[in-house]
């Protein structure tokens, strides 16, 4: 095993710095995108009308569905929880390669972000769920392959917090991330894989017009902002903790 | 109210709830989870300059 140069975790980096304008610009991007979301993209069709009607100068012949304004939302944080997966095992793959334990911070603070975006897709597909579908949870392909992931990344909070050893929790805990990113791709194909599954499919659905796409890339990329902020802002904050915890070792000694 | 009119927007007042939920449910855990981490900074902060200055103090003594 490498011999590791310094003793006392260095914390303070200069991307630190960009948490603070990442989530500012996060939350201006997502409010500005949810403003978009109601007064710029048009409502999405549902039934058929018995007859059409003249509403605004818009002739409409299809029942207004409000509800679909959960989507601006739910597939950004989704896309998000997808990629703070992603670096969760990125890092978890450094750890394995190098032991560095900064990695596995990194790995850990991945894959809280995740958790959190995790969290959020859920909850806002099930308020869309139990109104469009009636029920708060049915077993459907992509709601089963989402929730074993959510399961997997508890799963890693919980063993992390069960093994006492640094080494074989980091080593563990880069394992299950890594698991964790196997699931994404099956949650992101299942739909295809399984043409019947009742979860709507953007290309299935005919694609987005340009003011419905607008509107979701402008809150993707809050999001992802809000992301990144989140994750340099707990990343500093772990950082300083385990500096910490060294300086009170090493005054001990 | 015109029934056409009705049966057009017969769905919209029903999911106001589910929608305002779904927001106000991700902005509200995101302010949170922010303030949580801002404090826990804070006082890791705090922490951090004590000890600077203890090692200091000791490595002058």
């Amino acid at each position: 095993m490498a011999q590791r140069k310094v003793n006392v975790p260095e914390a303070g980096q200069w991307p630190d710095k960009l948490a603070v304008p990442a989530l500012a610009a996060g939350a201006a991007l997502t409010t500005a995108g949810f403003l978009m979301a109601f007064l710029f993209a048009a409502p999405v069709n549902g039934a058929a009308l018995d007859a059409p009607e003249l509403v605004g100068g818009v002739m409409v012949s299809h029942q207004q569905l409000l509800s679909q304004k959960i989507f601006y939302f739910h597939m950004p944080v989704a896309i998000v929880s997808f990629i703070a997966l992603a670096f969760g095992a990125y890092y978890g793959v450094r750890f394995l390669t190098t032991r560095e334990q900064r990695f596995d911070t990194c790995s850990r603070v991945a894959m809280e972000i995740a958790l959190l975006f995790v969290v959020f897709t859920m909850i806002t597909g099930d308020l869309w769920t139990r109104f469009e579908w009636g029920v708060w949870w049915t077993w459907e392909p992509r709601l089963t392959t989402y929730l074993i992931l959510m399961l997997i990344v508890i799963a890693y909070f919980v063993m992390r917090n069960a093994v006492d050893d640094p080494e074989r929790r980091a080593t563990y805990a880069s394992v299950i991330s890594v698991i964790a990113l196997v699931d994404v791709p099956i949650c992101f194909m299942i739909t295809r894989l399984i043409p019947s599954s009742v979860h709507p499919v953007i290309t299935r659905e005919g694609g987005m017009a340009p003011d419905m796409a607008a509107t979701v890339v402008v809150i993707m990329l809050g999001m992802m902002l809000v992301g990144y902020g989140l994750y340099r802002l707990r990343f500093r904050e772990a950082r300083l903790a385990e500096r910490v915890q060294a300086l009170k070792e090493q005054m001990e000694d | 109210m015109n029934p056409i009119l009705t049966d057009i927007y017969s769905t919209v007042i029903p999911s106001a709830p589910f929608i305002i939920a779904a927001y106000a449910i991700v902005w509200v855990v995101l302010l949170v989870y922010v303030v949580m981490v801002v404090r826990g900074l804070k006082k890791t902060e705090a922490q951090m300059a004590l000890l600077e200055e203890a090692i200091a103090k000791k490595s002058r003594d």
